[in-house]
Formats: C-alpha cells, sequence, structure tokens
C-alpha cells in the first residue's frame, strides 16, 4: 500500500543538482525526528539523491511537527 | 568540539523522582486562593470581593444576583445582619472598613431582581414541605426553591402578607412590599389557614419525601427532639429543623437545613460530604500600602443612594495576594499563581505518554529567586521549575532543542575558549581570576584590563581562568554535564594551587560555591580593598543600580558595589524592587533560549523601573539591557573606563572568547594559536547576518556547510533566485546556506536556516 505523503512539492524544473548536472525532480523522502518518520515528496536528485528541504517548510511545517514531538 | 546526544525517541515510558509531598507542600504554601477575610468571616459564604466590584462598577443586577446567592431575601438579611464581614475587612486595620452591610442594602434596595421564569428550571423529583412561618422557614422556603424541588409551605397564617410578617417586624414598609413580591415570583406552593398541630401532621407528612418545620412547630410538637445543629436534623423524628435566633442566625440555619433537605431527597446521609460551611480561616495576604480611601462614605438616614453605594463599595481594595505576579513578568504572562502553576508542573513531569504542554513553561522560568523573596509565604517557583527540568532529564524526556544552544555555547567555552594559566613568572597562584563566560563573550576589553590590574596590584600571583562556571548546564536540568564542569574547574584549580577565586560575576560566584573547599571572593570585594584602578569613572547622569538575581540573598556583595559605584561618583536612583527583590533580565535560567517573549517581558519589567541609564554587575544583564536601546554598563567597564559598546551577535560572542584567548596567551605567555584560516572569502549580506542571530546559526555553521561545498561539490542551483544552495548535518541540526559566487572562491552568504529533523531518500 502507497504511503500517505504528509506533504509535496513539485521542484517544475527549476532546481539543478550542480554535483550530477541534472533537475531535481518530486522524488520520495522521509523525514525522520525522534524515532518518528513521516513521507513527504520533496525535490530530490535522481541520480545522487540529495533532497531539498526549502526555507518555508523549515520554519514552517517541519519546525511545528517538531515542536510537537518534542514536547512528547 | 563536543555534542550533546539528543534523546532516541518519544517512546520512553519512565516517571518521575519529584516527591509529590513537596510539591504538595508548596502548593500549600501559595494562599493565592484563599478568600479575602470578609469573605472568610461571612457564614453564608457570600463572595464579597465580587458583589463589591460589581457594585461599584454601577452593576447592581450583578451583585444582587450574588447577594441573592447568600439569600433568598436580601432585604431581610441586610435589615438584619450584623456584618461580620466588616469586622475582618483588612481596611479596618488602617482607616474605616468598607460598609458592607450598608452596600447590600442599597443593592437590594435598587437591584433589579430577576423575573420570575426568566431562568429555565427543571423540577426535581423528590417534594419537599415546610410547615410553620417565621425567619428561618422563609429563608429555608428560599433555599429550597433555589434548588428547584416542588415545595409545599403549610402554614397558620391566612395569606402570604401574614406569613412573611411573621418575625420580620424590622423592616421597613418599602422592604416589606418588595421582598412580598420578591416572595410572590417564587415558585411556592402554599397552603394557608392551617392549624400545625400533631394529627394535622401527621396526616400531611407523608405526602412530601423530605418535611421540614420552623422552629416554633418543632418545639410545640416534639419538645423532646433534639436536633443536630450542625445538620438541622431531628434523626428520630426524621424532621428538618432547629433553633435559630436572629436573621444571620435563621439564615445560616436555613442553608445548612437546605443542604440536609438535598442530600435526604437523594436518599444520602446529611452528614457526609457537605464541605466548609460556616466561617472559615483565610490566610491571605494583602498589601495595604497602595490603599488610600480611608474614610466611609456617609450615610443618609435613608440608607445609600445608588452613587453613594457605588462609592462605597468603589473603596474596597479588592484584597488578591499578588504579590508574585506584581514583581515576576514570567509568572504574569502565565496568569497562573503558583499554586496552581507549580500543580500543573508536577503533573507535566507525571505524563508517561501525551503531550507535556507544560515543557515550555516549565522551561521559561528565570530560576531567578525573586518570587522566593517577595512571597509572603516564601513559594519557591525556581525550585518548582528546576526539579520538573532535572526530572524530565533523568527521565530522557526533556526535548534537547530549547537549551541546546546554550548547552553547546557552555561546552565551546570549556573546550576551544578555555583558558587556564598562572600569572607569567608563577608556577602557582594565590588568586585566579574568573570573569565569566558571558564577560569574555560581550566585554572581552574590560576582562584584560581587569586581569592586567589584578596582576598588577595583588601579591601571590594571579591565574587567569576563562571558561563556564557550569551555570547553563544546572538551568538546563542537566546536572551530568554541571559535574562534568565542575570536575574540569577543580582539576584546572588543583593545577594552579588552589587558589582563591576571584569571581567576576555573582551568578558564579554562587555556581562556584558549591565546589568543595574553594575560596571565592568578588572581584567587588578586592577593589573596594585595592582602591579604584587608574581610569575609571562614574557616569554623569544618574543611573539605576541593577542588582543581578545571582546575588540574590548575597547582601556583601550588593553592597560593595554600591560603595564602587559611590567611589565612582555615580549617583543611583531609587527603583523599585532593588535589592533582594530584585527581578531577573530574561537571561537567568536560560529563559532567553526558551521563550523570547517571556525574557523580553522580563528585560522589560527590569527597564521599567527607571529611566536612568543601567549599571549592572552582571554581563547578561548588560548585554539585555543594551539590546533593549537602553545605556547600559557593567560596573567594570566603569572601574576600568573600558566601553564593550554595541552588544555583539551569538557569531561575535564566540569570537570575541577566541580572540580574547588568542590575544592573551600571545601577549602574555608568548603561546601561539594555530590559526585556522579559510582558503576562501566568505561574506554575509546584512540580512543573512541577522536572520542568523535570530535563528541561532553561528558563522562556524555556514563555514561548515561551505567547506563542505567546496570539497564535494553537493549543491543546487535555483533558478528563480539565481542563487546556491547547500546543506549540510552538523550534530543535530541541519543547516542551509543559499549563496552566490562572487568570483573564484569567493561566497556572498544570502539567506541561512536549519532544521533538526532528519531526511532522507525514501525508495518505492
Ligand atoms: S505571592 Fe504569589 S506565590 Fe506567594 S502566596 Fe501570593 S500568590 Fe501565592
Ligand atoms: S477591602 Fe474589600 S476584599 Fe478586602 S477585606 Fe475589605 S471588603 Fe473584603
Ligand atoms: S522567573 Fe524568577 S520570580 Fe518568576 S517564577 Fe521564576 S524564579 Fe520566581
Ligand atoms: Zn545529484
Amino acid at each position: 500500500m502507497a504511503e500517505k505523503n504528509y506533504y509535496t512539492i513539485d521542484p517544475e524544473g527549476k532546481l539543478t543538482c550542480m554535483k550530477c548536472g541534472v533537475p531535481l525532480i518530486k522524488g520520495k523522502a522521509r523525514f525522520m525526528y525522534l524515532d518518528n518518520g513521516f513521507p513527504v515528496e520533496l525535490p530530490v536528485c535522481p541520480v545522487c539523491g540529495f533532497v531539498y528541504v526549502p526555507e518555508e517548510l523549515a520554519l514552517g511545517k517541519v519546525a511545528s511537527v517538531e515542536r510537537a514531538l518534542e514536547d512528547k | 568540539m563536543s555534542q550533546i546526544q539528543e534523546r532516541g525517541s518519544t517512546h520512553v515510558y519512565k516517571v518521575n523522582k519529584i516527591s509529590k509531598e513537596e510539591i504538595e507542600s508548596m502548593v500549600a504554601r501559595c494562599v493565592y486562593e484563599h478568600p479575602p477575610f470578609c469573605s472568610a468571616a461571612c457564614p453564608l459564604k457570600l463572595d464579597v470581593r465580587a458583589f463589591l466590584e460589581a457594585a461599584a462598577a454601577g452593576n447592581f443586577k450583578k451583585a444582587l444576583q450574588l447577594y441573592e446567592k447568600a439569600a433568598a431575601f436580601p432585604l431581610v438579611l441586610a435589615a438584619g445582619c450584623e456584618a461580620p464581614c466588616e469586622k475582618r475587612c483588612r481596611l479596618a486595620e488602617i482607616g474605616d472598613a468598607v460598609s458592607i452591610r450598608a452596600v447590600e442594602e442599597a443593592v437590594a434596595r435598587f437591584g433589579q431582581a430577576q423575573k420570575p421564569g426568566s431562568v429555565f428550571r427543571t423540577r426535581k423529583k423528590k417534594t419537599v414541605a415546610v410547615f410553620g412561618s417565621g425567619l428561618f422557614a422563609l429563608f429555608l422556603a428560599g433555599e429550597i426553591e433555589k434548588k428547584a424541588y416542588p415545595l409545599t409551605v403549610l402554614c397558620e397564617e391566612a395569606d402570604l402578607e401574614g406569613f412573611l410578617r411573621c418575625e420580620t417586624d424590622f423592616l421597613d414598609e418599602d422592604a416589606f412590599r418588595a421582598e412580598l413580591k420578591r416572595l410572590r415570583g417564587k415558585d411556592i406552593q402554599f397552603v394557608f389557614g392551617c392549624t400545625i398541630d400533631a394529627a394535622f401532621f401527621a396526616e400531611k407528612r407523608g405526602a412530601y419525601d423530605v418535611v421540614c418545620a420552623s422552629p416554633a412547630v418543632r418545639q410545640r410538637l416534639f419538645p423532646e427532639a433534639a436536633s443536630l445543629p450542625e445538620l438541622m436534623y431531628c434523626e428520630e423524628e426524621r424532621l428538618v429543623s432547629g433553633p435559630c435566633t436572629g436573621v444571620m442566625d435563621a439564615a445560616f440555619g436555613a442553608k445548612k437545613a437546605a443542604l440536609t433537605v438535598d442530600r435526604l431527597a437523594q436518599n444520602l446521609d446529611p452528614r457526609n460530604t457537605r464541605g466548609q460551611e460556616g466561617p472559615v480561616d483565610s490566610k491571605l495576604y494583602t498589601d495595604l500600602s497602595a490603599a488610600t480611601a480611608l474614610t466611609k462614605t456617609p450615610m443618609p438616614g435613608a440608607g445609600y443612594s445608588r452613587e453613594e453605594a457605588a462609592a462605597e463599595a468603589g473603596r474596597c481594595i479588592q484584597c488578591h495576594c499578588e504579590e508574585c505576579f506584581k514583581s515576576c513578568a514570567y509568572l504574569a504572562h502565565y496568569k497562573k499563581h503558583p499554586g496552581l502553576f507549580a500543580k500543573e508542573i508536577y503533573n507535566n513531569t507525571q505524563i508517561i505518554m501525551g503531550d507535556h504542554q507544560l515543557n515550555k513553561p516549565m522551561n521559561s522560568c528565570a530560576l531567578c529567586g525573586q518570587c522566593t523573596v517577595v512571597c509572603p509565604n516564601g513559594v519557591d517557583m525556581a525550585r518548582v521549575c528546576l526539579d520538573a527540568r532535572r526530572n524530565m532529564v533523568s527521565t530522557d524526556k526533556m526535548p534537547l532543542a530549547p537549551h541546546e544552544f546554550a548547552l553547546l555555547d557552555m561546552l565551546f567555552s570549556n573546550e576551544e575558549a578555555f583558558l587556564s594559566r598562572p600569572q607569567p613568572g608563577f608556577e602557582s597562584c594565590k588568586y585566579v581570576f574568573f570573569p565569566g563566560c558571558q564577560a569574555s563573550a560581550i566585554a572581552p576589553a574590560t576582562v584584560k584590563a581587569a586581569y592586567l590590574d589584578l596582576c598588577e596590584r595583588l601579591d601571590g600571583g594571579v591565574g587567569l581562568m576563562l571558561g563556564c562556571c557550569g551555570a547553563i548546564g544546572d538551568w538546563a536540568g542537566r546536572t551530568e554535564l554541571q559535574e562534568q564542569t565542575k570536575i574540569l574547574l577543580d582539576r584546572e584549580f588543583g593545577k594552579l594551587g588552589d587558589p582563591i577565586v576571584i569571581a567576576g560575576c555573582p551568578t558564579c560566584k554562587k555556581e562556584l560555591a558549591g565546589h568543595e573547599g574553594l575560596q571565592i571572593v568578588g572581584i567587588w570585594d578586592i577593589l573596594l580593598k585595592l582602591g579604584l584602578p587608574e581610569g575609571g569613572h562614574g557616569l554623569d547622569r544618574p543611573a539605576a543600580l541593577h542588582d543581578s538575581c545571582g546575588a540574590r540573598g548575597d547582601e556583601s556583595t550588593r553592597n560593595a558595589i554600591r560603595a564602587l559605584a559611590e567611589k565612582l561618583g555615580c549617583v543611583l536612583v531609587d527603583t523599585p524592587y532593588s535589592g533582594d527583590r530584585s527581578p531577573c533580565c530574561g537571561y537567568g535560567g536560560l529563559s532567553a533560549y526558551a521563550n523570547r517573549e517571556v525574557a523580553k517581558e522580563l528585560t522589560e519589567k527590569c527597564l521599567a523601573r527607571s529611566d536612568a541609564p543601567y549599571i549592572s554587575y552582571c554581563m547578561a544583564c548588560r548585554d539585555r539591557f543594551a539590546r533593549e536601546g537602553r545605556e547600559s554598563k557593567h560596573i567594570l567597564e566603569l572601574l576600568y573606563g573600558t566601553d564593550a559598546g554595541a552588544p555583539p551577535d551569538i557569531s561575535e560572542k564566540r569570537y570575541n572568547r577566541l580572540t580574547l584567548k588568542k590575544e592573551l596567551l600571545w601577549e602574555l605567555w608568548q603561546e601561539e594559536t594555530k590559526e585556522m584560516k579559510l582558503d576562501y572569502a566568505l561574506d554575509y549580506t546584512g540580512e543573512a547576518r541577522g536572520m542568523m542571530d535570530e535563528r541561532m546559526i553561528l558563522t562556524d555553521d555556514v563555514i561548515a556547510v561551505m567547506d563542505e561545498v567546496r570539497k564535494t561539490g553537493s549543491c543546487i542551483f535555483d533558478e528563480e533566485s539565481g542563487l546556491y544552495i547547500a546543506c549540510r548535518r552538523i550534530g543535530n541540526a541541519t543547516f542551509w546556506v543559499k549563496f552566490s559566487r562572487e568570483g573564484d572562491a569567493h561566497y556572498l552568504v544570502h539567506r541561512a536556516w536549519s532544521h533538526r529533523m532528519q531526511v532522507v531518500k525514501r525508495e518505492g
């Protein structure tokens, strides 16, 4: 069964991996924190696997989930 | 550099070590919830404070509602009450007590009674009868009606007027008419013209579930029956009644009797769960110093007018204990009195599974101890919060995030930036100067000047130790880190020949006092003895002296600082909450790391005491005041004529410590420090620098990311902004840098952010 994604970002070809010289694509990734995991879809390099976490995501959703887990 | 291990999982199921008894005794000490003395003295438990507040605001309707809770016939009560409340009113100690009874009477006269039927009620099933008339029967009927029992009153009088006249001849005609109207509006069935004798009683009583009688009827029919005055109940006759004399006695008796009726109707023992009835003891503390209206509003013969009643009610100072709220911005922020707060924080430590909602509040307390000295009962929130933090750490439930930056900073102070040397030319020293981590971070030139002065003017050698005393580990509840620090420092003190420690910071002094066999003095004591160094001067304007929370309970330090300020020619202005009662600047207890908002409020509270420039003797205070834009000086800056200037950001604070160490090592001990030079140029936009300070991202973190980019070439290009983006996991966080290439081996940082979660690619 496919896992439900908590968050999805499509890079729409606007991001390029400089190491591999290819555009980042929407790919499957997972956030892990304090033994808890969340499947997401983020810009990923199809070659080296670099996963991009944009600033808005880091300071928004990610930060609030972190806060919530920290107080568990 | 060392890292701190993040807790592994949210799934840890350990419990606490805090003693419940200790928390309970702390909770019990807080008298916030005690009633004011006026209410405590009222057998009917009138909420006098709320009543007077409503009356003072001209809200007679609300005032009357409160008063009717105490007695169903307010004018009857007001006319005959002996007002024990007034005798206990705190204002009586310094002037006239509030004329509570006269206000009650006016409220009963002017207040708009609730229209009958305006409140929807479901009548209960069990039925109640009251035999007889008089004050007790009247009040009792009122109380039973309030409880919504279908009620029948069987009396000898011919009509309602006759019933109300019985024992109420003290009422004037207007009041009588008003109460008659009130009585008419009540949901009571009357049977008039009864001859209440034994036969009548025996015949009728069977029709009701609970039967009550006036004292006169009881006396006549059952002269032998004894009733328990606290229950108003004759058990053998199953009759609710009892002796009563006077209005207050009847009203109070009716309250007790109504409770007995209630319990009997539910087939419960009337003795049990009655709560505290009648007057109670209160230990409420009230600060009377601000009370001004000390003479009562004169009363014309006919009683107060609306305006007069409101004015008299307005004299009430609304007795509350709020000593701690008035002084502590943290408690004011959470609007919870310590009695409740301590309990909630304790409960927070007890949660095995689920959200620990009190984590943030518990970590926001400055642990400054101010509450303990201002509270009339010595309630100690610092103890509660620190114990809770330690407990959360020991059960592996404490989040590392709020304290990690500060803890890493402490490790930085005691690793990279640590320095311990005897005075040049000495092997062991009589003294060692321990300025404290914040002093080196904020005012390195001042530290240097002070050290050189001490070396010159003290005999026996003065070593230097730059590091953190361990208070940060203590505040975070991480006793292990505190202990490690202690071991490190003790070892270093040993190498220097166990010198007398000259502390530059009152918190260090306090923290180091926990080391066995260590002798500690403040630099202020030394300088008082040696006399002022050259080049020092006071401020040319009157200044406020802010006492450090580290000096709480340390009068000699506070006096020494004042003496130094005076010698410098400073003119000090008086501020409220100075000396032992001083508030915390917001740095204490790592408050600023866990809750910036509260920390800012703590700082503002300190600064609200005076418009003058501030002189402090803790570098963290100096820093926080300067950050708020206040002219702020550390006493050592004044003594040495140095100026630490604008407050440094978090990276500059590290840089300052390293640079001071490097400089002193070279100048005094001729030791060269290996420079870690970057082989590329790295610049920051102003925006990036501000953002990094705000987000607790160090230049060292950015450098680590850029090193990685240069090593691996791993980064991405963002078409939209035309910038490059790279990241690196460092310790427990991932740092991101958005930058441009300004040329060969030259980068300009535009933005930086971080997150603690780890992100990995997922297959499938
Ligand atoms: S000062 Fe604060 S802690 Fe102390 S009794 Fe009053 S409300 Fe409670
Ligand atoms: S001042 Fe007000 S609250 Fe205080 S004792 Fe008097 S009536 Fe009660
Ligand atoms: S911040 Fe200080 S005064 Fe306020 S509760 Fe904490 S220890 Fe008490
Ligand atoms: Zn790649």
